[in-house]
């Protein structure tokens, strides 16, 4: 039954991939909604990204972050002065955004592997904060609260062409991460997470792993901020803010942070629901942060492990009653 | 400028720490006793500032005995607050993966942040103060305005009135225990959970008695809850979380050094407590004044 049930779940991946990928054909036919949706969807699969980059530290490394904005942020500044001021190609910057930022986690993670649970959290919060408040203050550099705007679009690249690349990277993303959970590294990750003091009694080298941990998601983050940042072709001091750190936090604990697709399920039930008000009135979106308050109280109280969670126990649920159908 | 300059400058200094201290004091109370960093604190601050503001409408602020009217009746209401968000989310939740107690507070800082926009708008308010807090006098050839000096003074005040109440009182020795070794003193029989409830109440309480305080000074704005959580999540780290004293020395070296390297540096002065924040957590994680947890 375990196979058959693997083969489902692969079946089903397979064609939500087909489905993204065929989503513009049937996006292109509704004119200006359809552009609006394909941005809305750009938006959604790049802050996948970024949320699933923070979930390999906070659900399977089990350090928490109060500062992966700071990564996010850093790609999407790097992306947009690159771009901009140094006239490099969008893959150049991409790799620059994903670069620099995987040196800043480097920097941060380094000192934030040495101390324990909160301490570690705060001293993410510190380096966000420096770094946020760098690029508010040094307004030559980083045009302060005004932002980068205007950064340049290759001409090949059409809002639909752009949803495609994002998609292929984030898939690539996907299975790099995948690849990386499922190898002798990530169990060790999670050895850790699950006790740290026995992973270093039996010769496991903890800081080490952590940090590697760490920069990998750093790079990640640093590679959907540069996404975003051409997506939004405008980057402002909000991008660093720790808000869009507490916002990450949030969507992995509402998709569920144990689990690998849980934190963009998260991120995208998010978003859509802030459209979907936003369509509805504008008021009502302009209260966004009540309605994320309540969803977050809510889940908190009730759903601890999240939308994912909540699934797997109404689907333990459902097959429990299947079964019981089946014995009367 | 000579040393006189620079000793004004301590002194402003000195009351600016005074008034981070009233806030950050009520975050490190309920650190200590219920392990949580409450980023509503925050929060709390603002919407005590923004509840004098309607009070001061009511009232009016120009007299003195009108202007404590507010502080009596203020932050009593913020604590009210403090109370049910207590006792209707942090208590289910106690023992919990910590992660969560902290974004249990975070979601209750995204309700009253927005609530206070609807509320009151995205405009700058404040209160008028009475005439006599709103003067200056001369003081080594420089002036310095009464309500620092009011600010100063209220934070002396508060800080003396929790060291008597936590050292020299028996609620005081339970906070103190709850926060050393909580198992122990619920197994002599005290009621851990009215503790803690108590110390969150009374942590809201002066977060509320901090907003009013800020609410004088005519700058009462949405973002100011979040810039201040921030800025007491600093104060409170480089003071040693838990520790009062702690929160009342990292609250001056915040004070002090901010508008010391505002002489020299200018707006990058910010950065000062993020700064002193990473190297405190670098070299002495437990703060100045904390102690170790391993």
């Amino acid at each position: 039954m375990s196979v058959s049930w693997k083969h489902k779940k692969n079946a089903g991946v397979a064609i939500a991939i087909l489905a993204l990928f065929i989503l513009p054909l049937f996006l292109s036919q509704l004119g200006k909604t359809g552009q609006f949706w394909t941005w809305v969807v750009t938006e959604m699969i790049i802050m996948a990204l970024y949320v699933m980059s923070l979930n390999l530290v906070l659900g399977y490394g089990g350090m928490v972050s109060f500062g992966h904005a700071a990564f996010f942020g850093v790609g999407a500044y790097t992306l947009a002065l690159l771009m901009k001021n140094a006239g490099l190609s969008l893959i150049l910057a991409l790799l620059g955004a994903c670069g620099l930022a995987a040196v800043a986690a480097w920097i941060i993670g380094w000192f934030c592997v040495r101390l324990f649970g909160l301490y570690s959290a705060m001293l993410t919060l510190a380096f966000a904060q420096l770094i946020y408040i760098i690029a508010l203050k040094w307004y030559d550099f980083t045009g302060g609260d005004d932002g980068i705007h205007g950064i340049p679009v290759p001409a090949f690249l059409s809002p639909v062409n752009y949803y495609l690349v994002c998609l292929t990277v984030f898939i690539a993303c996907l299975l790099i991460m995948k690849i990386i959970i499922n190898s002798s590294f990530g169990l060790t990750i999670r050895i850790i997470r699950e006790n740290a003091e026995r992973a270093k009694f039996i010769g496991i080298n903890v800081r080490r792993y952590q940090l590697i941990n760490f920069i990998i998601a750093g790079a990640f983050a640093g590679l959907a901020g540069g996404l975003f940042a051409e997506l939004n072709r405008f980057v402002q001091t909000e991008f660093l803010h720790w808000s869009k750190s507490g916002d990450a936090v949030l969507a992995c604990l509402v998709g569920g942070m144990y689990s690998f697709i849980g934190p963009a399920i998260g991120s995208t039930v998010l978003i859509f629901l802030r459209i979907i008000l936003q369509q509805l009135h504008q008021d009502l979106v302009q209260s966004w942060a009540i309605f994320l308050g309540i969803i977050l109280l809510a889940v908190v109280l009730f759903a601890p492990d999240g939308f994912v969670g909540l699934y797997n126990r109404l689907l333990k649920k459902t097959q429990r009653n299947a079964e019981m159908n089946k014995s009367n | 400028m000579g040393i006189e300059f620079y000793l004004m400058m301590v002194i402003n200094g000195l009351c600016q720490g005074m008034g981070i201290f009233i806030v950050a004091s009520g975050l490190s109370l309920v650190f200590g006793t219920l392990r949580v960093i409450n980023f509503a604190h925050g929060s709390f601050y603002m919407l005590g500032a923004y509840i004098a503001v309607s009070l001061g409408t009511l009232l009016g602020t120009e007299s003195l005995f009108a202007f404590f009217m507010l502080m009596v009746l203020a932050p009593p209401m913020i604590a009210l607050l403090g109370l049910v968000v207590e006792a209707s989310l942090l208590r289910k939740i106690y023992g919990q993966e910590h992660l969560l107690q902290l974004l249990l507070t975070y979601g209750v800082l995204l309700l009253l942040d927005d609530a206070c926009r609807l509320i009151w708008g995205g405009r700058y308010l404040g209160v008028t103060r009475p005439e006599i807090l709103a003067g200056s006098i001369d003081i080594l050839g420089h002036s310095l305005p009464t309500y620092n000096i009011f600010l100063l003074s209220l934070g002396a005040m508060i800080a003396a009135g929790l060291w008597l109440l936590l050292y020299r009182s028996r609620a005081g020795n339970f906070i103190r225990a709850a926060t050393s070794n909580p198992i122990m003193l619920g197994s002599l029989g005290v009621n851990v959970a009215r503790v803690r409830t108590i110390a969150f109440v009374l942590g809201a309480w002066l977060a509320g008695i901090g907003g009013v305080a800020m609410a004088g000074l005519g700058t009462i704005n949405l973002g100011m809850g979040v810039e201040k959580i921030i800025e007491c999540i600093a104060v409170v780290i480089i003071g040693g979380l838990g520790s009062i004293g702690g929160a009342l020395l990292g609250s001056m070296i915040i004070g002090i050094g901010l508008t010391l390297i505002q002489l020299s540096f200018g707006k990058l002065a910010v950065v000062f407590p993020y700064i002193a924040m990473a190297l405190i957590l670098i070299v002495r994680p437990w703060g100045l004044f904390g102690k170790t947890e391993r």
